[in-house]
């Protein structure tokens, strides 16, 4: 089972921002997609999780289209991501934040939800305590009332990792999950991310820091000017000349 | 002192049904739609209670019930061109509407006395009522705040990009969310019908509009206190202050001109957001060790 494009492509007019794009990520591995700044590598986050509309080609996760599926029947179909630019509820708790992860979970009717009818007040403590649970597991637990908006930088990380995994999903889209870290809290995180590949999860990491990368991915790829221009393990990739041009600046570097 | 008090029972009256028109906007702004509709949609209840009541002999409490009904019905039609609009665009639309309502109605006189207003109700509701409502009223907005609904609701209006990829449909909430305040606005449209005995159609116009939208922006948009806190200082002010009563809508401005730039959340949701800045921050320092060696990770 994997999450797989195939030849994906996005115009915006007459601007190809990706073309002809082929990528599988496998469950239980880190898969890595690196390229330089424009590359296009968050137009293929936004166009799997349904926020951009696919030109041409094919999605699909474990054989199921989902090509032009919506944002949100994309996390049922157990797709979770994070985003580059941080984006936390400010006006909430950090609680309050990893609760709205549990949405998919939650199958009590509208009604009881309304009426506080006891199946809705039996939910909501019952995804409160696995809130908690997540809470501790990293090491946030003191932190749970305060509001979302006055995080650190890599607390808001975390928090929006969390509200990710609150959706038990099967494969992760992590939209450079370390900006802005330090070397500490990047390897707590690189652990983290190990550790949930270990019980499964298919994580598709989309990094700058190519010594992140390579030290997590078995298999990368390269995307420049949004065509890919290399992929497989991270040492033979990163010395193809090519890649090295790209990051680089110029053939003659 | 029981004179005093009963010389304040239609003030608390007001209070009351202005309550569940403020909660009735309170909820669609949570959701994120900005919608005005809360008036036009209170007024389509009004009509129906007293004309179900008047022209039909219907009894009181069915009237309200399906005063409420049909505030959610108009809602949900209402909910389809409006979640192809956002923001001010919703504002427009809504205003709209509320144009519309009042005109068809001064067009049926025959059904709903036009410009002479509906007269000749039977006041059915009284304090007592309008107690049981209120109480209700909170006791479900706290429900919804609690629930899944509450939550989606809340991530819609912040970020609906973030909505939708955990999962929560927006136009299914947002709709949701404006057949809860549409039917809210109906059932308080009637009540307000049969707690006095006539209807006029500038009743529900641009000063209604107004007043329920500055409860909500005076008292606070995120917690369930601020309409209440809104709506008592509204409509205490003129009380007290008699010379104001005349320049009610001048203070309504000059009070949401000051209240907008120095405390943007709201009276009732600023004090509660400070009250609990403090507690956290005595918290930390109480339990220093364990909180800032996680606020430093």
């Amino acid at each position: 089972m994997s999450l797989t494009l195939q030849n994906v492509s996005k115009r915006f007019g007459g601007v190809v921002a990706s073309d002809s794009v082929n990528i599988t990520v496998p469950k239980g591995k880190i898969t890595g997609l690196i390229g330089p700044n424009g590359a296009g590598k968050t137009t293929i986050v936004n166009m799997i999780t349904g926020m951009l509309a696919v030109s041409d080609g094919q999605i699909s996760v474990g054989g199921r289209d989902i090509t032009h599926a919506s944002a949100d029947e994309i996390c049922r179909a157990r797709l979770a991501r994070t985003f580059q630019n941080i984006r936390i509820l400010p006006d909430n708790s950090v609680l309050e934040n990893i609760l709205i992860g549990f949405h998919r979970h939650e199958k009590c009717s509208t009604l009881a939800a309304i009426l506080g009818l006891p199946s809705a007040r039996r939910e909501s403590e019952k995804i409160g305590k696995m809130a908690e649970e997540l809470l501790q597991r990293f090491g946030m637990s003191a932190l749970a009332d305060f509001p979302a908006g006055g995080l650190s930088y890599g607390h808001q990380r975390k928090l929006e990792m969390m509200r990710a995994l609150a959706s038990e999903p099967e494969f992760m889209l992590l939209d450079e999950p370390i900006a802005g870290m330090n070397d500490v809290e990047s390897d707590s995180l690189a652990e983290l991310f190990q550790e949930l590949a270990s019980t499964g999860m298919g994580i598709l990491l989309i990094e700058h820091n190519i010594r992140f990368v390579s030290k997590l991915c078995e298999y990368i790829y390269v995307l420049d000017g949004g065509r890919l221009i290399a992929e497989g393990a991270p040492t033979v990739v990163l010395r193809d000349p090519e890649v090295m041009a790209a990051y680089i600046g110029g053939e003659h570097a | 002192m029981t004179n005093i008090l009963l010389g304040y029972q239609p003030l608390f009256d007001l209070f009351l049904l202005h309550l569940g028109m403020a909660y009735s906007q309170w909820l669609v702004l949570r959701a994120g739609v900005f919608s005005l509709a809360t008036a036009g949609l209170a007024a389509v209840g009004a009509y129906t209670g007293g004309i179900l009541v008047v022209s039909l002999g219907f009894p009181a409490p069915v009237a309200l019930l399906l005063a409420g009904l049909a505030g959610g019905i108009v809602a949900l039609g209402l909910s389809i061109p409006l979640a192809r609009l956002r923001g001010v665009y919703q504002a427009i639309a809504t205003v709209a509407f509320i144009q519309i309502v009042l005109s068809l109605n001064i067009y049926a006189s025959g059904l709903t006395g036009g410009p002479q207003g509906l007269n000749g109700i039977p006041k059915t509701v009284g304090t007592v009522t309008l107690l049981i409502a209120g109480i209700l009223t909170v006791y479900l907005m706290y429900t919804i705040t609690n629930s899944r609904l509450g939550r989606a609701f809340d991530a819609i209006r912040q970020n609906e990009a973030v909505a939708a990829s955990l999962g929560v449909s927006i136009v299914r909430h947002q709709t949701l969310a404006f057949i809860i305040s549409g039917a809210l606005a109906g059932v308080y449209g009637a009540l307000e019908a049969f707690h006095s005995y006539a209807l006029a159609p500038s009743q529900f116009g641009f000063t209604f509009l107004i007043s329920i939208l500055a409860y909500v922006v005076l008292g606070g948009r995120n917690t369930i206190i601020g309409p209440i806190v809104g709506t008592a200082i509204l409509l205490l002010l003129p009380e007290i202050a008699r010379p104001l009563a005349e320049a009610r809508m001048l203070v309504y401005g000059l009070l949401l001109i000051l209240v907008i730039n120095y405390l943007p959340h709201g009276i009732a949701d600023t004090l509660i957001e400070r009250a609990r800045a403090r507690r956290l921050s005595a918290r930390l320092a109480k339990s220093d060790s364990v909180a800032t060696t996680a606020t430093r990770n």
